[in-house]
């Protein structure tokens, strides 16, 4: 089974341009290198893209951690697989 | 020796906010003495109106404010258009919420000083408008807002007084609670009105006219700048701001290009004095949009 995290490593890595990147669900801005408030824009909007989903405002503004974005992304159906 | 608010405020946004501590950063880079002169009295009377855990609350609505707008521009790239069209939309969606608007004009008022763009519109603000304003000038505020540029230009002219008119309950509380805060409510009154019945009413000629990013809001943006002319002395000034191809929730018209401002002004009876039109250093990857704020110094001319 690839999990969620498996799955997000990849656009992390890319949009991060660091392909050492390794994430847990603590993960935050604070740990990676570039990850201000744009892009976090183009961070989400890749994932929108890679999960077909379309998150909201709030949500946007509202995430802190690679573990919010995974519990976001199960509260949109997205699921482990 | 104590933290300054700045020191304090930098230390907060690092443990809580890290996201926009590259953007804080570029900005006290861009001008550290004029940013510490505006930003620290700016977060001072941020702390006595909001009070106890006040740089929590704004910079938290910093924080989404500012994760809003990029949110917007993102899908305006997209799509190529602002999301909504009309007042009526924004009105239920914003103006109409007293949570909403509280946290957005919070969020706006750090970005005058925490977004180096606009701290360069601060200092185009004070040195060459206010500079240009005699001591004891009488100020309509068109639009307050969270109140701050009109305080600012208060505190510098020291027998001046302002009357400002916001369609918004929420921004006369936000800007009465500054103008408390910085000493300057005996200067300062702020009456519930729609900007777009001010040409409508009698009111008093002021030497000096203050209307800050509120034109992109509207549906009919000219009527704004006949506001703006009726309540003008003649060869009265104004400064008026603007949004060019720069999303945001509440923001209808989409101006695309620097000459429209200058257009709108003409046509309401201003001659253009200056202009200084800026834009963050840092885009959204692949941008094909440049936003940009624009501000205008105008003197009437004639009356419309």
């Amino acid at each position: 089974m690839t999990t969620l995290i498996e799955k997000l490593t990849p656009t992390f890595r890319e949009i991060f341009e660091d392909e050492a990147l390794q994430l847990t669900t603590d993960t935050t801005a604070r740990d990676v290198l570039g990850w201000d408030s744009l892009q976090h824009v183009t961070l989400i909007l890749a994932v929108e893209r890679r999960f077909a989903v379309r998150f909201t405002s709030a949500e946007v503004a509202d995430l802190q951690s690679v573990g919010d974005l995974i519990a976001l992304l199960h509260k949109k159906g997205v699921a482990d697989a | 020796m104590s933290a300054s608010h700045v020191e304090r405020l930098v230390a907060y946004a690092q443990t809580h906010h890290p996201r926009s501590i590259i953007g804080i950063n570029e900005s006290q880079a861009s001008a550290p003495h004029d940013f510490e002169r505006i930003a620290n009295p700016y977060l001072s009377w941020c702390e006595m109106a909001l009070g106890e855990a006040a740089f929590e609350k704004a910079l938290g609505a910093f924080a989404r404010f500012s994760s809003d707008v990029n949110i917007a521009q993102a899908r305006y790239e997209a799509s190529g258009q602002y999301e909504h069209k009309s007042f009526a939309q924004c009105n239920d969606e914003v103006y109409n919420s007293a949570e909403t608007m509280t946290e957005y004009l919070w969020g706006v008022y750090l970005s005058n000083f925490l977004w180096a763009h606009h701290l360069e519109l601060m200092l185009f603000f004070e040195q060459r408008f206010i500079k240009k304003l005699g001591e004891s000038v009488l100020i309509v505020e068109i639009a307050p807002g969270h109140g701050g540029w009109g305080l600012w230009a208060l505190q510098q002219l020291k027998h001046a007084t302002l009357v400002g008119f916001d369609i918004s309950v929420t921004s006369i509380q936000i800007a009465s609670s500054l103008a408390n805060a910085s000493g300057l409510a005996t200067r300062a009154q702020y009456r519930q009105m729609d900007a777009m019945t001010i040409a409508e009413q009698p009111t008093a000629q002021a030497e000096a006219c203050i209307c800050c990013f509120l034109v992109e809001h509207l549906e009919q943006p000219a009527k704004l700048l006949q506001a703006m002319n009726h309540v003008l002395k003649n060869d009265g000034l104004a400064f008026f701001t603007g949004a060019l191809t720069a999303a945001q929730i509440d923001h209808i018209f989409e101006f695309k290009q620097e000459s429209e401002l200058y257009l709108l002004a003409e046509q309401a009876g201003f001659r253009v004095i200056e202009s200084r039109s800026v834009a963050p250093s840092r885009l959204l990857r692949g941008a094909r949009y440049l936003p940009r704020s624009m501000a205008l110094i105008l003197q009437k001319v004639r009356s419309i």
